[in-house]
């Protein structure tokens, strides 16, 4: 039997033309921002910003392989941010506190997956929509203010940084996206994402349960911006309003990027982990370079057209080919 | 009312006396498949010219290539001398030809006078409806069509035979000069068939040129002129149908050598003890249905298309819900809630259409063959590649799977090796197969092909698995099917013994009204 | 024949939602009954006019076959531009036109990524809605820009008899729109195209012109919104429109255009619907519940819309089964 070579392959693949991107939007901020862009400081920005994102990505790769998509995800993480330092500063101990909000974010996901299952509406409307819900909610069960997090053992988990540079909330974001990307590529449970994802009748006439998929994936994206909000809270030292409000797009735009099309079936976590590290690298340089916070919505926009085009254009050489 | 019409009817054969189409040469491919194959033939006005031929003969891509919706490879339309390109489908409308679909090309959501203006509602120049001029018009045409139709009523609420009389008006009103019509008959009652009969003949005294895409014989012998006999995109033969009998047109249509084929098989002869009993089973689109299957019996399914064939193996599949009976599974009831269940035991089913139900079309073969059983190759935590491969090359190479590789997108194989990619999925070794049901499973494939596949559906027998074989190409389930059931209409209306199986006694059940 | 004009009317999707509408009158009233004084009427009446000039855009894009979520950015944008103009001197007129004109090029923008790009546009839109709504804040410095212009702004804040003009903008359009839809050629070829684009093709009606024309008029009518808000408000707000689209969507949807196109609604039925969303919103307002639970009730009335909707069409389906099989 024949077989394509891999590195034949990765050669031929999208990562392979986003790594070159990595490598030359690294060239090209360090050169911009005279070499302050790989100085220690902005390295340390660059790995705490890659945190929320990773965990945003991880949840949105598993739900577009699935071929859903869930605008809700920012939402649920702002509200968890605020959830978690109110419930902190009410005295209740950390593991308790985090765990409500989990608890709270797989609602939010179960509702959505209720309505997208079971009444079939379309994913986007219905999270879209859910996003609003929990923005007001936000406010009126949380307030405006600023809440400030005292408890240390939280502050030091969202703040410490292993040997002064990598945070530990990141070991946490890359151990999540090690865990997931093996299950997405080599469990029972990844192989049946992809074949759901691909042909949901043909999957569900072969035995699999297409409805059970769409709620844990669902329950589990939610879950995971949940605790990305919690983290950001943790570094913040307190919740506060809109926190990751540009991060609405965040994990979808990594995902696409990396491969992950919209139709379902295809990509992986190492492509998506790639093109998380593009955006963040971008958006980091932006910042770096005093780019006024509205250019970065519309960067974070023109960022996901781009990621579109890009897939559309990729895919469009596949076909050729 | 009725002078009207006589009016009308002689302005436009003033227009349309001596026409003539011609279709040259025509020749159409298709990724892996040649839909038509240097297709030439002739029609005249005030004829009716039937398009016969099987499934995959090639019909409907011949009246796509006439309604301008696909271009030909090669060849030529001509209407009265002049070659016609048609680049889109309005420009064989301006050109006269109107063809009338078997999917209903129609909007649910709109009216049935806008409906039968579709896209071409008249106007003053600025751009304003002249509805009454669309009402009285709309309401001339039902009447001459003998319906009792509100015109103002949206089309989504009519009847299925009534939609399809809808899409046949369209036609009508554009007083096109040569109309197609594609399987007409399918979804109609008697009455609208005398209806739509009476149609034809009044159009055809008015000197149009009229198509007719169908595989009932009898229809064709009622009400065509002549015949143009399609098999495997080549013209068999053009014949006046006065001058000729279904046997041979039969013989047109199957060719020659597809007796050889069944006498080639190597069939099973031993039939065991009673594998599957389904009582009285019902559900919302079949009622009362029973059948018994034996170990090493091919049980076979015809009947019309709807007519409820493919939703008695879903349901006994677990895929649709059960209203009521039973189904007896070796011996046990069994009442599967889903399809996951009724694999664990032991049932596979091959569905109907391949690329929505069947295939994960954008994967690779080895995830396509091993798509029910990944769960059986779990080592550890992880999916055990080696395992995947050696299954995957163990089918490639018990059906001749030709793929270049493993990898190979399922979706860039042509229809005979998707059609085995997902027999082999069902008849590893690692599922426990015992009863294997095939939708409509040589639908869209070559001759070769098809043969493979008769054959392998005698190996399973053979082996004395039970399966089920659903087809709508009588031959086919007449000749591989030791027991026919037929169906109509949700209900089994005869079950026969190969031995005693015709054409004419399948046919005559399937259509019992 | 009185028999089924009354069957007629109470199948009609408008009465059932004026019913509702009246219901919700009623239960506001009883708990503040300054719910019926005549200011907040007027108040009702010009919050509806926003969403509803959007809702007039959006619809006609949804009948045909899409959709456009950057409809209420394009109003912000349209706010702050008309304002930018006007404090440069311009004719208010000729900054109008221009503002519109602008709404044209942010439409073809979004109809370009859908119709050349083949981007799906739930996606494409909503990411241009953040470009737009950046580009808003971006050209004012994130500052409301005042305008002093009297003519363009009782345009805004005048009233004929006790309607004011937005309001009046709003109904004309909303009639001129529904005339286009109902007695016209490409109004009747609009809806064709998002009910069945297969048959609209094979009757040679090109899917892609049509909803080209349909996102440049959404822009176009979005823009003029905002310009309309800014003039009320007089000045022109970069943020000033945005969740409008939502209520200018969900008015839609409960007026019975489908998301996927083939859904059809006379803007009579949306204007009815618009009303009920935004008499809600008011009275939720009146009675005093935090202004925040306005986000809430936006999301949630979306979403009970979309349930609605879901469950008239699955009775209607089975209807339908049942009928044919009778």
């Amino acid at each position: 039997m024949l077989k394509t070579s891999r590195a034949q392959k990765f050669i031929k693949s999208k990562v392979f033309i986003l790594l070159i991107l990595l490598v030359l939007e690294v060239v090209v901020f360090t050169i911009l921002s005279q070499g302050l862009y790989v100085s220690i400081i902005n390295i340390r920005n660059i790995l705490n910003s890659i945190v929320i994102t990773a965990f945003l990505t991880v949840g949105a790769v598993l739900l577009m392989v699935r071929g859903y998509v869930d605008i809700s995800a920012s939402a649920v993480g702002c509200f968890t941010t605020m959830m978690v330092a109110t419930l902190l500063a009410a005295g209740m101990p950390w593991p308790i506190a985090i765990l409500f909000c989990l608890i709270a974010s797989g609602v939010v996901g179960f509702v959505n997956a209720v309505l997208i299952t079971e009444c079939g509406f379309q994913p986007f409307i219905v999270t879209m929509a859910m996003a609003q819900v929990l923005k007001g909610l936000q406010y009126i069960i949380f307030g405006t203010n600023r809440i400030d997090i005292k408890d240390p053992t939280m502050v030091a988990l969202g703040t410490q940084r292993i040997g002064g540079l990598v945070p530990y909330t990141l070991v946490l974001a890359l151990i999540c996206i090690i865990v997931y990307g093996f299950i997405l590529s080599k469990t029972y449970f990844g192989k049946s994402i992809y074949m759901i994802g691909g042909n949901p009748q043909a999957a569900k006439l072969a035995g699999f349960n297409p409805k059970k998929m769409a709620y844990i994936l669902f329950i589990n994206d939610s879950i995971l911006a949940g605790l990305a909000g919690c983290l950001l809270a943790f570094r913040m030292k307190a919740g506060a309003l809109d926190s990751i409000t540009n991060g609405q797009f965040t994990g979808m735009t990594g995902a696409i990027l990396g491969g992950v099309s919209f139709g379902g079936g295809t990509g992986g976590m190492f492509g998506a982990f790639i093109g998380m590290l593009v955006i963040s690298g971008f958006k980091t340089g932006l910042t770096l370079l005093a780019v006024p916070p509205w250019w970065m919505t519309f960067g974070s926009g023109a960022l996901l057209l781009f990621a579109l085009a890009f897939d559309r254009f990729a895919s469009f050489r596949r076909t050729k080919s | 009312m009725a002078q009207e019409t006589e009016v009308k009817t002689s302005v436009m054969n003033n227009g349309s006396q001596g026409l003539t189409l011609e279709v040259d040469n025509i020749s159409k491919s298709f990724p892996g498949v040649k839909a038509l194959q240097n297709v030439s033939f002739k029609a005249t006005s005030g004829k009716v010219l039937a398009l016969l031929g099987e499934n995959g003969a090639g019909k409907s891509t011949l009246l796509k290539v006439l309604s301008g919706d696909i271009r030909p490879d090669e060849g030529e339309v001509r209407i009265n001398g002049v070659p016609q390109k048609f680049d889109a489908p309005v420009q064989a409308i301006q050109a006269g030809v109107s063809v009338i679909y078997q999917e209903r090309q129609l909007v649910p959501s709109m009216s049935v006078i806008e409906n039968i203006y579709c896209g071409d509602l008249p106007s003053t120049k600025a751009g304003i409806l002249r509805k009454r001029e669309m009402k009285q018009t709309a309401e001339k045409i039902i009447s001459d069509f003998g319906l009792d139709i509100d015109p103002y009523e949206k089309l989504g609420r009519l009847s299925t035979a009534h939609q399809q009389m809808v899409e046949i008006m369209k036609a009508y009103r554009r007083d096109s000069k040569i109309i197609a019509f594609d399987e007409p008959t399918a979804s109609l009652t008697d009455t609208e068939v005398t209806i739509l009969f009476d149609l034809i003949k009044r159009l055809k005294e008015e000197g149009k040129i009229i198509l007719y895409v169908s595989h009932r014989l009898a229809e064709i012998f009622q009400i065509t002129d002549e015949i143009v006999v399609l098999k495997d995109g080549r013209m068999v033969k053009q014949l006046n149908t006065a001058e000729t009998n279904e046997a041979e047109l039969i013989k047109a249509m199957v060719g020659r050598d597809i007796g050889d084929t069944y006498s080639a098989l190597k069939r099973n002869d031993k039939i065991g003890d009673v594998l599957l009993e389904v009582k009285n089973l019902t559900t919302d689109a079949i009622h009362d249905v029973s059948f018994t299957l034996h170990r090493g019996e091919i049980v076979g399914f015809a009947g019309l298309v709807g007519a409820g064939r493919t939703e008695v193996v879903r349901a006994i599949f677990g895929a649709d819900p059960i209203k009521s009976g039973e189904v007896i599974l070796d011996g046990e009831t069994v009442h599967f809630k889903q399809p996951k269940d009724a694999i664990e035991a032991g049932i596979a089913l091959c569905p109907e259409d391949r690329k929505e139900q069947g295939l994960i079309r954008f994967r690779s073969v080895q995830d396509n063959v091993c798509l029910p059983v990944f769960q059986k190759m779990k080592k550890g935590l992880i999916l055990d590649r080696k395992k995947q491969e050696a299954l995957t090359e163990k089918a490639i190479e018990k059906y001749s799977i030709r793929t270049p590789s493993l990898e190979k997108l399922v979706v860039e194989l042509s229809g005979g090796n998707q059609q085995k990619v997902i027999l082999g999925r069902w008849t590893s070794e690692l599922l426990t197969t015992k009863l294997l049901i095939l939708d409509e499973p040589t639908k869209g494939i070559d001759v070769g092909t098809k043969a493979e596949i008769y054959q392998i559906l005698c190996d399973l027998a053979r082996e004395g698995k039970g399966v089920i074989f659903i087809s709508s190409e009588l031959p086919e389930v007449i000749n591989i099917a030791d027991t026919i059931i037929v169906m109509h209409n949700g209900h089994v209306t005869g079950t026969l013994a190969r031995a005693d199986a015709t054409e004419e006694k399948v046919m005559s059940l399937a259509m019992l009204d | 024949m009185s028999g089924s004009f009354i069957k007629r009317i109470t199948r009609n999707k408008a009465f059932s939602l004026a019913v509702i509408m009246i219901v919700i009158w009623l239960f506001f009233f009883l708990i503040n009954h300054n719910y019926f004084a005549g200011e907040n009427f007027t108040g009702i009446m010009n919050t509806s006019s926003l969403s509803g000039t959007i809702a007039i855009g959006l619809a006609c894009l949804m009948m045909s076959g899409s959709i456009d979520l950057s409809a209420g950015s394009i109003g912000c944008f349209g706010g702050v531009l008309v304002a930018l103009f006007l404090r440069a001197g311009m004719n208010w007129i000729l900054a109008l036109v221009l503002t519109i004109l602008c709404g044209v090029v942010m439409g073809l923008i979004n109809a370009f990524w859908v119709n050349v790009m083949k981007l799906m546009p739930f996606i494409s839109t909503i990411a241009m809605s953040s470009i737009y709504q950046a580009m808003a804040v971006i050209v004012t410095k994130s500052n409301d820009i005042a305008i002093g212009e009297g003519a363009f702004t009782r345009m805004g804040t005048g009233h004929i008899g006790i309607f004011p003009v937005p309001f009046i903008i709003m109904v004309v359009l909303m009639i001129i729109y529904g005339l286009m839809l109902n007695y016209t050629r490409f109004g009747r070829r609009l809806i064709l195209c998002g009910g069945n684009r297969t048959a609209a093709r094979l009757a040679g009606i090109n899917h892609q012109k049509i909803t080209t024309i349909m996102f440049a008029n959404c822009g176009a009518i979005s823009a003029l919104a905002g310009a309309i808000l800014a003039a009320r408000m007089y000045n022109g707000g970069p943020r000033a429109v945005l969740g409008a689209e939502m209520d200018a969507m969900t008015a839609a949807i409960m007026g019975g255009v489908s998301f996927l196109g083939g859904g059809t609604s006379g803007m009579g039925t949306i204007f009815v619907a618009l009303l009920l969303v935004n008499s809600f919103n008011n009275g939720l307002q009146v009675i005093k519940v935090n202004s925040f639970w306005q986000f809430v009730t936006r999301g949630g009335l979306l979403i009970l819309a979309l349930i609605v909707d879901y469950f008239r069409e699955s009775r209607r389906q089975k209807a339908l089964k049942q009928g044919a099989k009778v």
